[in-house]
């Protein structure tokens, strides 16, 4: 009787087994449909936030209502998970039809053949010019667009103006130039025996990082330059990273890292509890100042530039919706992005999210739309476009940030000089890409 | 010499009575041998069936869902596979590159071994000494257990978080306890220099798995062992090193050769107590795994990532071979067992 049920149970282990194995290949090549026949259109996003999924599935369900033939099924992917994902299932000759990706990977995507090539749907450049040009510089790939962006970031100065207010400091005069927010970073510092109270301004707290602060310096080039060359040992951002350094050393190493090993986010955000005057972060970072932060007093200034010739250059980032290799509805997919990024659901994405959005009219129509403060803050984010840069990870080297940030930290600790470190990384890097 | 004792005739008894009765036997089992000795092939053979019948479940495990991922990813060594390209066979090249222009390799080869070097000499001892407290008599012990024990049943990412805590620089409990004594404690995971040594020392908190094999492996000492060392007039010290350490050695071997293989593979830590889990300041907790997944789900290079595995299977292969043949003549296996 018990080898029975063991045999039993192996049987049924292996069935279990072979099934699994057999289930995947079961669909075919027919076009996935509804029940009242329209095709399903699969749509992958990482938007699943209480804030951002309701956003998403509205947008989402207009576009259903408006269909008789199609149907968009929203999924949402965990962060960590959905590149992966979208990469076996590409693999698996099974994709979902749209994806909302990376926008600076765009270029890797085309050329590793993940992602199909848009140009037999954008035949004329009324379309490509809806959206703001350095955005759709990442999603060409050899001349051809293999996505479309859908939204961005940019980041600004967010200022206390009630520390302003404290230490003498005119709250409407945000800092310009680097001098500047030196000197009023210094007025802001509070100490209380050894201990900083509050720190002015520290370059590498919020979301501004050495590479931003070095392409901010160099006239808003990139390690990577317009002409495709390495450009990381240059003067400009030996400069720029010094300049780090000496904000190491004034405020010390050990207060730095003593003060961010107790950072958090919403109340216990440095910038909202009052223990940094100053940071730079991206325009979203409104909303947590807005929800916690209590009417705080604050202001947005673009970010200061080197000096008083040049411009604020700004970092930005993003997302583009696409669609993966060897999607099965390529044709109604293109439809849905056409409307995804199209001024009407755009500006729904802009006033709901507070976030940017790629399409130049939404932006312009959803600031038009917000009030008060709301409308202070999105404005300012939209006119920092024109200064803001995107830096797309070059194809040939798409590790060139593990080659770089290493030889950063050791010069910020004080174990290497600025120069040499960035020289050796730029060398480390060039002879990634010739390779 | 005559034998001091003589008593024979019992022994001589016994002998003919035994002789008599295999006599008896055997006259009955050559009738039957022929008749049964397929009966016993046939009962062996249920036995060995019944056998890999109970390894089965493994069995299928390892066939469905290892070996073919095994070959997979040997065969993906061999080429430049990123998910979604075609397979194309490239030779050496990834494990050339490897060895000649990947820099990262080298530093989380280093970083890696760094940890294990210290991480299993430092656990085992740790593990040991706490074995030994805790097999005290001293009352209330069990409560002592319990405690020790205690943080090996808490794992994952929440204990990595609670410790970036207690390894806060100026708030952290840890640096805070070192000040009593005066000590101004370092910057521990914002520092290069110390961001291992504070892995390490996260670690031998929760030293109470291995604490749990070396008690119960302590408890199996014999008792007649220290009463012979105490006659013969052993110190405590004597005790421990000459009788307990020597009797529990196939424990530590155990612990040693598991928790070597396991420090190789040190990867959760890293990824989650540095910032975008990139490998903490100057890449100094780029352990190899963390490289190697960055390569794999980062970069999607599976090729590269591949053969990194396949060299680090080599590496680990190697050291466990070592420690087989090291360990014949260390660990004490008592009943003689040599194998």
């Amino acid at each position: 009787m018990k080898k029975i049920l063991l045999w039993l149970t192996l049987f049924m282990l292996v069935m279990g087994l072979l099934a699994g194995c057999s289930n995947s290949n079961g669909e075919g090549a027919e076009p996935r449909k509804t029940k009242d026949g329209k095709i399903i259109v699969d749509f992958w996003t990482f938007w699943g936030s209480e804030t951002r999924r309701p956003i998403i599935e509205k947008i989402v369900d207009d576009y259903n209502a408006s269909q008789d033939k199609v149907f968009i099924k929203h999924t949402f992917l965990p962060w960590g998970d959905i590149w992966t994902k979208n990469l076996a299932a590409i693999a698996a000759g099974n994709p979902p039809d749209v994806i909302i990706n990376d926008i600076n990977s765009v270029s890797h995507r085309a050329k590793n053949n993940q992602a199909e090539n848009l140009s037999k749907y954008i035949n004329n450049a009324d379309f490509k010019n809806k959206f703001y040009p350095e955005l759709w510089k990442t999603v060409e790939y050899e001349g051809d667009p293999y996505a479309v962006p859908f939204n961005t970031d940019t980041r600004l100065l967010f200022y206390n103006k009630k520390a302003f207010k404290e230490a003498g400091l005119d709250p409407n005069k945000p800092p310009e130039t680097w001098e500047e927010l030196e000197a009023y970073a210094k007025k802001l510092d509070k100490k209380d025996g050894g201990k900083y109270e509050r720190i002015g301004f520290y370059p590498l707290w919020g979301s501004f990082g050495p590479e931003s602060w070095m392409m901010n310096a160099d006239n808003g080039e990139g390690y990577i330059d317009k002409d495709g060359d390495v450009a990381i040992a240059t003067k400009e951002k030996v400069k720029a990273l010094n300049w780090i350094k000496s904000w190491n050393d004034r405020i010390g190493n050990e207060n730095i890292n003593a003060y961010k090993a107790d950072f958090g986010s919403e109340q216990s955000n440095p910038f909202i509890a009052g223990k940094v005057a100053m940071m730079i972060d991206v325009g979203t970072f409104y909303t947590q100042i807005r929800d916690y932060g209590k009417d705080m007093d604050f202001g947005v200034a673009p970010i200061p530039a080197v000096s008083k010739n040049e411009k604020n250059w700004s970092q930005g980032g993003g997302f583009v919706a696409e669609i993966p290799k060897g999607s099965k509805n390529p044709d109604e997919a293109w439809k849905f992005i056409e409307y995804l990024t199209d001024t009407e659901a755009q500006t729904y994405w802009a006033t709901e999210n507070f976030d940017n959005v790629a399409n130049i009219k939404a932006a312009e129509k959803a600031q038009s739309l917000l009030e008060g403060k709301d409308k202070e803050v999105y404005g300012a984010t939209v006119k920092n476009m024109e200064v803001t840069k995107l830096h797309p990870v070059p194809v040939n080297a798409p590790d060139y940030q593990s080659k770089i940030n290493p030889t950063i930290d050791a010069v910020l600790l004080g174990e290497r000089k600025a120069e040499e470190a960035l020289k050796e990384a730029e060398k480390s890097v060039k002879q990634s890409i010739d390779q | 010499m005559p034998p001091l004792f003589k008593y024979e005739g019992g022994f001589e008894m016994e002998t003919v009575y035994a002789n008599k009765k295999k006599k008896k036997i055997s006259k009955k089992s050559q009738k039957v041998k022929a008749k049964n000795r397929h009966m016993i092939r046939s009962l062996r053979l249920r036995e060995e069936l019944s056998g890999y019948l109970f390894i089965a479940p493994w069995i299928i495990g390892f066939l469905f869902l290892m070996l073919g991922p095994l070959l997979f990813s040997l065969y993906t060594s061999f080429t430049n596979y990123n998910i979604t390209s075609e397979m194309e066979f490239i030779g050496l090249e990834n494990y050339k590159r490897m060895f000649t222009a990947d820099q990262l390799f080298w530093t989380s080869l280093w970083n890696t071994l760094y940890y294990v070097l210290f991480s299993v000499p430092v656990t085992t001892a740790g593990a040991i000494l706490l074995a030994v407290l805790l097999n005290q008599r001293v009352p209330g012990m069990k409560w002592y257990r319990t405690l020790y024990y205690l943080p090996a049943v808490l794992s994952g990412v929440a204990v990595y978080l609670l410790w970036m805590q207690l390894l806060s620089p100026s708030t952290g409990l840890v640096n805070t306890a070192l000040s009593w004594f005066g000590i101004k404690g370092p910057a521990w995971l914002f520092n290069p220099d110390w961001t291992k040594p504070a892995l390490i020392l996260m670690k031998l908190w929760s030293v109470g798995g291995g604490m749990l094999l070396y008690l119960a492996s302590l408890q199996g000492v014999p008792k007649t062992m220290y009463e012979a060392a105490d006659i013969d007039g052993a110190g405590s010290l004597q005790k421990f090193f000459y009788i307990t350490i020597p009797m529990i050695t196939p424990v530590i071997f155990f612990d040693v050769v598991t928790s070597l293989i396991g420090g190789f593979q040190i990867f959760q830590e890293a990824y989650v107590m540095t910032e975008n889990g990139d490998g903490g300041p100057i890449n100094s907790l780029l352990f190899y795994n963390l490289h190697m997944w960055n390569n794999a789900f980062e970069m999607f290079n599976m090729g590269y990532a591949s053969s990194m595995a396949w060299v680090l299977f080599v590496i680990v292969m190697i050291l466990t071979v070592l420690n087989l043949k090291l360990g014949k003549k260390w660990v004490y296996y008592d009943g003689g067992d040599e194998k």
